[in-house]
């Protein structure tokens, strides 16, 4: 793989900058770069080091120390419970049904908005009229808020709403039905309305990385008597490759976090009727809401450790051979 | 040189930044104090967003500034279903309003045990103690000692419009279940709604469970059971069955699980205030709700009330309600002229004009003599006549247990679960509390 699209090619191409830059100055001044360099760093990277220990360092680590207590959210915690909060959590059915919503949300968002995305894609890289139009129509409801379209989808998709009337004017009105809270498809409706809302990030970043493949190499293969779905096939797709893997990687984190759209949609209560709850509805409804923050506190690290040996796996053995060159060949 | 200034730079914004967060940490209570001249601000939460109650805070906290000048109040009215988790955030952080909502129960417990109310038994008037009812003290104390002021009595039963129950060819206000399930046979072959239910804020559905509850169990044994958070009486399951069977004939709203309670035309109260329903299972804040999202922003004129209907073979008395009382406490932290601006808003004048602007009973009772509407006053003679008004069963168990039990009671009408169900969601919150 030896063309790197946008995503890692830039990334390189800073660190290479970097490395080349600080050699270069190594062999004029050799003794001064040691200490002044370090403090450069130090300086530069304090804040967003600090700011990174005090806003996610240190609550991972309070969050941590909550969890072994039934605490009531008020003044100092004292009731010491030890590991009863994680046994309940594991054992709870309906921690076990929110599992299976996020691992269904995962599976699906990735199955549903990556071929889309990459058809969108390739569709839109070719040269044709109203291109433009089309990309920023794609691209508009990853701008909306979750909460405006929270808000405009659960309105729409009443069993009063627009979506069924609309299904009634066109003669389907059979297909009319309960979109949000029957149980056997608000899973569904889930996943069309995710899919709505971020297939337009997917295709900008999968347009973006085929704007870094060198078209030498497909007017190459043109000349040879390939055709367009062989160039795109044998040429395209795979050269996308760590543009992809990078998305499903966003995809993926995202899916684990879903919490807006759920909670705007479904409200406080009903998620869990409805079969569309996550890990962090749960959290919320059974820490937050239920005035357990002990327990709520223990429901953060279990989704915590959960989504960090997801990405670490994810990283180890898929995102490896893209970010090799990348993370490794800075400054030494 | 060049180097040297941008690490002097990088140094400033650093340190301001640091500024900057320790401002956000210091900047606490301080508005609370009185300051050098003898001013006091306080700042008051209440939980009416529209209208005329709206209206009400601003002209009570206008006519208490008039009188004590040096008092300031400040208001934020804050949506309902948002208000018991902010407030709870506020306690937590310490910064709580002055003067805040309380329902009573075991929410208000929770903030009396953590040292977050001022305890108001000694600070109440003689005059305020004379003009409002013990019971209503009552709901509003903890361990014997008073931490809220009743503003209004809010007793549950059916609301409906009798518009369409005349429509229907209902002629009478059903007394007994199957009274209840002939008026819905009656108002479906009419091609009427029959029953609005706000399930997606969940307490709404779950009253349907309580008060099926309360016909079913005995006073002792409702008291007993929320007390010890103990449901292994049969009455319980029996309530569960109760209502399973009631929602089987589909009472409810289309797509009444994702439809809330108060917001909007689509809501419930909404459904009601439009005609789109019949009846509505409801506190009495309903009317006032319900006035504020007719078409013309009206009081509903042809809504009615009833009590909820006996049930055969229930142990409970069929007189006895369930509701709540709206009041207003003081936080730990608040200055003394909290105390003396609730006894101001509940004079009789005071609550005259509350019980205006909410289309509510008012606490004071020399105050009741202005209900204009009718379904306060069919609620009225109910509730002195009642046997005992206990207090809604998701207050009394606080929220742990009390949302628990909601959302079980709508797990069980959207299919999920069963009677049994309702039971066990009940223990796994208490192991999660």
């Amino acid at each position: 793989m030896s063309a790197l699209p946008v995503l890692n090619g830039g990334s390189k191409a800073a660190g290479g900058a970097r490395s080349s830059r600080s050699r270069g100055r190594k062999t004029k001044e050799p003794s001064m770069i040691g200490r002044r360099e370090r403090l450069e760093i130090a300086v530069l990277s304090g804040p967003a080091i600090l700011m990174f220990l005090a806003f996610v360092i240190f609550p991972v680590i309070m969050a941590a120390y909550y969890g072994f207590f039934k605490w009531k959210g008020y003044g100092v915690p004292t009731d010491f419970v030890g590991l009863k909060n994680y046994v309940t959590i594991l054992t709870d059915p309906e921690f076990h049904a929110v599992l299976g919503h996020n691992a269904i949300i995962l599976v699906a968002s990735l199955l549903l908005q990556g071929p889309i995305a990459l058809l969108l894609a390739l569709l839109l890289n070719k040269k044709m009229r109203g291109q433009s139009v089309i990309r920023v129509l794609i691209f508009i409801p990853y701008v909306i808020s979750e909460v405006i379209a929270g808000t405009a989808w659960s309105l729409l998709l009443q069993t009063q709403g627009g979506v069924n009337r609309l299904l009634q004017d066109i003669g389907l009105g059979n297909l009319a039905n309960d979109w949000i809270s029957n149980p056997k498809i608000a899973m569904w409706t889930l996943m069309g309305i995710l899919t709505w809302k971020y297939v337009g990030f997917a295709v900008i970043i999968f347009l973006a990385g085929m704007q870094g493949i060198p078209t030498e190499l497909m007017e190459a293969a043109r000349v040879d008597g390939a055709s367009y779905w062989q160039i795109q096939r044998r040429i395209t797709i795979p050269l996308l490759g760590p543009t992809i893997r990078m998305w499903a990687f966003l995809s993926i984190i995202g899916s684990l976090q879903l919490f807006d759209l759920v909670y705007i949609i479904w409200g406080q209560y009903v998620a869990s009727t409805a079969g569309t709850s996550t890990m962090a509805t749960y959290m919320v409804v059974n820490g937050r809401l239920a005035g357990n923050f002990g327990y709520g506190n223990a429901v953060a690290v279990v989704v915590f450790i959960i989504s960090l040996i997801i990405a670490l796996l994810y990283q180890r053995f898929v995102l490896r051979r893209d970010t090799e060159g990348a993370l490794t060949g800075g400054t030494r | 040189m060049k180097q040297r200034s941008r690490i002097l730079g990088a140094t400033a914004t650093l340190m301001v930044a640091a500024l900057a967060l320790g401002a956000c940490a210091g900047g606490g209570d301080s508005a609370n104090k009185a300051d050098a001249d003898g001013n006091v601000t306080m700042t008051l939460w209440h939980n009416s967003t529209t209208g005329d109650g709206k209206a009400f805070w601003e002209g009570a906290a206008a006519a208490y500034h008039e009188q004590n000048p040096k008092v300031t109040i400040k208001i934020q009215a804050i949506q309902n279903e948002e208000m018991d988790g902010k407030l709870q955030n506020a306690f937590n952080a310490d910064d709580a309003p002055d003067i805040f909502f309380a329902r009573g129960g075991a929410k208000l417990k929770d903030v009396v045990d953590a040292g977050q109310a001022m305890d108001l038994t000694d600070l109440i008037t003689d005059e305020t103690k004379k003009a409002i009812n013990e019971g209503a003290f009552d709901a509003l104390s903890v361990d014997g000692k008073v931490y809220g002021m009743p503003m209004s009595v809010l007793p549950g039963g059916i609301f409906y419009s009798a518009d369409l129950f005349q429509q229907a060819g209902i002629t009478e206000a059903p007394k007994t279940m199957e009274d209840l399930n002939a008026a819905i046979d009656k108002l479906k072959a009419a091609g009427i709604q029959p029953i609005a239910l706000g399930a997606k804020d969940a307490w709404p559905a779950a009253h349907w469970y309580y008060f099926f509850a309360l016909r079913e169990c005995s006073e002792d044994v409702l008291a007993k059971s929320a007390l010890e958070g103990d449901f292994t009486n049969e009455c319980w399951l029996k309530a569960g069955k109760d209502l399973e069977e009631f929602a089987a004939a589909e009472p409810f709203n289309d797509g009444f699980l994702t439809t809330s309670a108060q917001q909007g035309a689509g809501s419930s109260a909404g459904l009601v205030a439009n005609h789109k329903a019949a009846m509505e299972l409801m506190g009495g804040w309903n009317v006032g709700v319900i006035g504020d999202l007719t078409p013309d922003k009206q009081p509903l004129a042809d809504l009615r009330w009833f009590p909820f209907p006996a049930v055969d073979g229930g142990k409970g008395d069929p007189t006895a309600m369930m509701g709540g009382v709206d009041g207003f406490g003081c936080s730990k932290n608040a200055p003394k002229e909290c105390a003396d601006f609730l006894n101001f808003v509940v004079n009789a004048d005071n609550q005259r004009k509350y019980a205006d602007a909410f289309e509510t009973i008012p606490a004071n009772k020399d105050a009741q003599d202005v209900i204009t509407s009718d379904a306060l006053k069919d609620i009225l003679p109910a509730y002195e006549a009642a046997s005992s008004v206990s207090t809604w069963l998701d207050t009394l168990l606080g929220q742990n247990v009390g949302n628990a039990l909601n959302v079980a009671v709508v797990d069980m009408l959207a299919g999920k679960s069963d009677a049994e169900g309702i039971l066990k969601a009940v223990q796994s919150a208490a192991d999660k509390g």
